[in-house]
């Protein structure tokens, strides 16, 4: 009898000891990605970069030793999946932060958000999600961040060095700008602002030319592209779309500078397209791409260790950037951690309570940010890179890369000024 | 429940009635009891997917009755449901009409919409009608994505909660109450409709349409009438998957959507009410169903003998369309058929002939 009761003793007891090791807390986090949708191509880099990220956290102590439970939702790219994922995160997981994808779920997403107070970092960077207030933009967004320049700036700086290139050639007359796109939330969004711009900085404007993010035909396009006699041609779309568009133009015989949204363009997309992509001109968020030398590559490196051990693959900046977002969230989730707790609010708290500020680590890979609680753009500073490919890039990305038949060659960083009748469009 | 042998009908109102025993009354009331109890047991994940079987539900019984009663074809209804969806959040964002009469507002609406593009439907039958009733499809479809005023074009619109004085249906287990409701009535309606002189002339127009034209039923009148109602019933589940999910965007209404409401009810029983809600309940639970046994099934001894790594999520995609042509070749009377004949064992049980 009483052998039985110190042996129930000695187990309560342990119990007793062992259960906070068993209650560790872990901190939730939603992730929505798009693995199969129609802008799967850039979604599957970036998604791959945020996922591989938070692992190589946990693995890495965690934030400040409690360990991340994210989950990832492939939501193909279909509002009413996000919104699906979304409430289950917020009913039932109560998850502190959400690393988001597209515009048109994360623009549907935001009363929802605001509402519960959840802080959601999205693969959006839609000039209508920078306005916390509601004095700007149509909607306040308190709860929406990104990181990089928004839309509407990256298009301005292109249309910016769009202007200097027309007068460094010397070209003659009024110089024609297009803008390309798909008749989606997306493509639409930076759309009115560049070509606002554009015809502030004294370019003629023709009527916008539709092509869908499915990547198609495009001959037709191409062909009233080169009728049109434009010089400048923004493409709005995801890579596979713009690679489509790009060889179709190559056929057809365009003379045209192509500039790229962020989205429409990488090292990947460059080689799939060929010298078709030779010469196109895109923004890019990180200080420095996979190849270049900084300090904070390193870390990068040991994240991408996380889905490929031997560490040799090429990652394009889509994967960068999704590291530097989910960084950032790291940080911020640290912060507010040791400032009250781990809530909506205080990490959003977190995000305001540095300027200038990139996540630790990272030096020369992720810009510093800065986020109010009045303003949402992180940065007005665009850095500009052309695409060079010459001959038939090898179909190994790594290779085309070392072989220098995929190059990526920094050409400007435009300084936008913080115009007030920019914010939020 | 089952019907005693030796029991006949001796009037015509007799033979029309719903309940046709005292058990089967009991049995309704007693299933409606267990689903108002529903929300107290189930989790949130199997409450998503009553309510989904619950909207989509009440828009194949509209498509059910359109084909499975009236013998046509129609390969547009998701733009319907699509069309009440928007309708009724347009309803209550620009006019401010609250959202419990916005939803059976757009139903009519939608209803209205459904008897211009039934028009056709007057003239046409078969593979014509199919084709005819693609416009509607691609006409809708396009007019979402631009009708700024109507559907907030591709940026989608805002469907507010459903709010009674002041109560709010915002959580998963309030919604299933309200969506309960109009499911119990749509089915109540439905199951009435059959009952009347409209519902036999549909009928009528289905097993011989010259006959029928003979007995003096005007065809045109009760074809087109088809597509009202019909889309009466998907305006009313579009309406009510808006303020469910809180935003409508014009993805997602395409014609893969409409063929699968097809596949609800001919995998359920054309012609049977039940039998659409059976339907839907196989759809919506099938990609579950395989979601769990590929789950089951990654890192397993067969996923690591075939190498089946990222496969198996094709695997999952594959094995749902088997399981559905496997179903058309070995019950095509459908679900509805299947329940009736697994009554009939238990009845005769155990001296079946």
């Amino acid at each position: 009898m009483s052998i039985l009761k110190w042996t129930a003793v000695v187990l309560a007891g342990g119990y007793i000891l062992a259960s906070p090791a068993l209650a560790q807390e872990t901190i939730s986090i939603g992730h929505l990605a798009d693995y199969s949708g129609a802008t799967s191509d850039v979604g599957m880099p970036y998604g791959q970069g945020v996922a591989d990220t938070f692992e190589y956290i946990n693995e890495n102590g965690g934030i400040n030793g409690k360990k991340v439970d994210i989950e990832t939702i492939d939501y193909s790219y279909q509002v009413p999946r996000a919104i699906a994922a979304y409430k289950k995160w917020a009913q039932r997981d109560k998850v502190a932060a959400i690393m988001g994808w597209g515009t048109a779920d994360t623009e549907a997403l935001i009363t929802f958000v605001t509402k519960d107070k959840v802080p959601y970092f999205s693969g959006s960077y839609a000039a209508t999600l920078t306005d916390p207030v509601g004095d700007k933009a149509e909607r306040a967004a308190p709860y929406n961040f990104f990181y990089g320049p928004s839309y509407s700036d990256a298009a301005r700086a292109l249309v910016k060095w769009a202007a200097d290139d027309w007068k460094a050639k010397g070209g003659e007359g009024t110089p024609k700008y297009v803008h390309m796109g798909a008749n989606h939330p997306y493509s639409n969004s930076p759309k009115a602002a560049a070509e606002e711009y554009a015809k502030e900085l004294g370019f003629e404007v023709l009527p916008a030319i539709q092509f869908s993010l499915a990547p198609a035909d495009f001959t037709a396009q191409c062909l009233s592209l080169k009728e049109s006699g434009a010089d400048y041609a923004f493409i709005a779309n995801t890579t596979n779309s713009s690679v489509s568009l790009l060889k179709a133009c190559e056929t057809v015989g365009t003379d045209v500078q192509f500039l790229s949204n962020v989205w429409g363009m990488d090292e990947a997309a460059a080689k799939a397209a060929g010298t078709a992509a030779d010469g196109v001109v895109i923004p890019v968020r990180t200080a420095a791409v996979w190849t270049d030398e900084a300090p904070g590559l390193a870390v990068m490196k040991e994240v991408a260790k996380v889905s490929d051990s031997s560490g040799e693959q090429y990652r394009p900046v889509h994967y960068l950037a999704g590291i530097c977002s989910a960084l950032f969230v790291r940080d911020a989730l640290k912060w507010a951690d040791e400032n009250g707790g781990i809530d909506g609010e205080n990490v959003r708290k977190a995000m305001y309570a540095q300027a200038d500020w990139f996540p630790e680590g990272t030096d020369g890979v992720c810009k510093p940010m800065t986020w109010t609680d009045t303003d949402h753009r992180p940065t007005a500073e665009v850095s500009l890179y052309q695409i060079h490919v010459t001959g038939q890039p090898d179909n190994d990305l790594n290779k085309a890369i070392e072989s220098g038949a995929v190059k990526m060659d920094k050409i400007a960083t435009v300084e936008l000024p913080r115009r007030d009748d920019w914010h939020g469009h | 429940m089952l019907r005693p042998s030796g029991e006949f009908v001796q009037s015509y109102r007799l033979d029309t009635q719903i309940f046709r025993t005292r058990n089967t009354r009991y049995a309704a009331v007693l299933s409606l009891i267990v689903l108002a109890l529903v929300p107290l047991f189930a989790g949130s994940y199997a409450l998503n997917l009553l309510i989904q079987i619950g909207y989509l539900g009440i828009a194949a019984l509209g498509l059910n009755l359109l084909v499975g009663f009236t013998g046509q074809i129609s390969i547009g209804h998701a733009v319907f449901f699509g069309f009440g969806a928007f309708a009724s959040a347009c309803l209550n964002n620009r006019l401010g009409i609250p959202v419990i009469f916005s939803i059976p507002l757009a139903a009519l609406a939608t209803a209205l919409v459904g008897l211009v593009f039934g028009l056709p439907a007057a003239r046409l039958k078969g593979l014509y009608l199919a084709i005819a009733t693609l416009a509607a499809q691609f006409i809708l479809q396009d007019f979402f994505a631009r009708a700024h005023w109507f559907s907030g074009g591709v940026s989608g619109s805002i469907a507010e909660p459903i709010t009674i004085f002041g109560w709010v249906a915002d959580t998963d287990e309030k919604f299933f109450y309200v969506l309960a409701v109009f499911f119990v009535l749509s089915l109540l309606l439905v199951t009435n409709l059959l009952r009347t002189r409209d519902g036999r002339a549909f009928v009528a127009v289905r097993d011989h349409y010259l006959s029928a034209e003979m007995m003096g039923i005007n065809l045109r009148y009760y074809r087109t009438l088809a597509f009202g109602i019909s889309s009466f019933y998907a305006g009313l589940g579009g309406a009510l998957y808006a303020h469910y999910l809180g935003y409508v965007s014009i993805e997602g209404f395409d014609i893969l959507f409409s063929i699968q409401f097809l596949a609800m009810i001919i995998i359920g029983g054309l012609g049977s009410v039940s039998g659409s809600i059976l339907g839907t309940a196989f759809m919506v639970l099938l990609p579950q169903v395989m979601e769990w046994l590929t789950a089951a099934l990654d890192g397993s001894w067969i996923d690591t003998t075939l190498h089946l790594n990222e496969g198996t999520a094709f695997l999952r995609e594959m094995a749902i369309g088997l399981v559905i042509v496997l179903f058309l070749i070995l019950e095509p009377d459908g679900l509805a058929h299947r329940w009736r004949q697994i009554k009939a064992y238990w009845k005769l049980y155990p001296f079946s002939y």
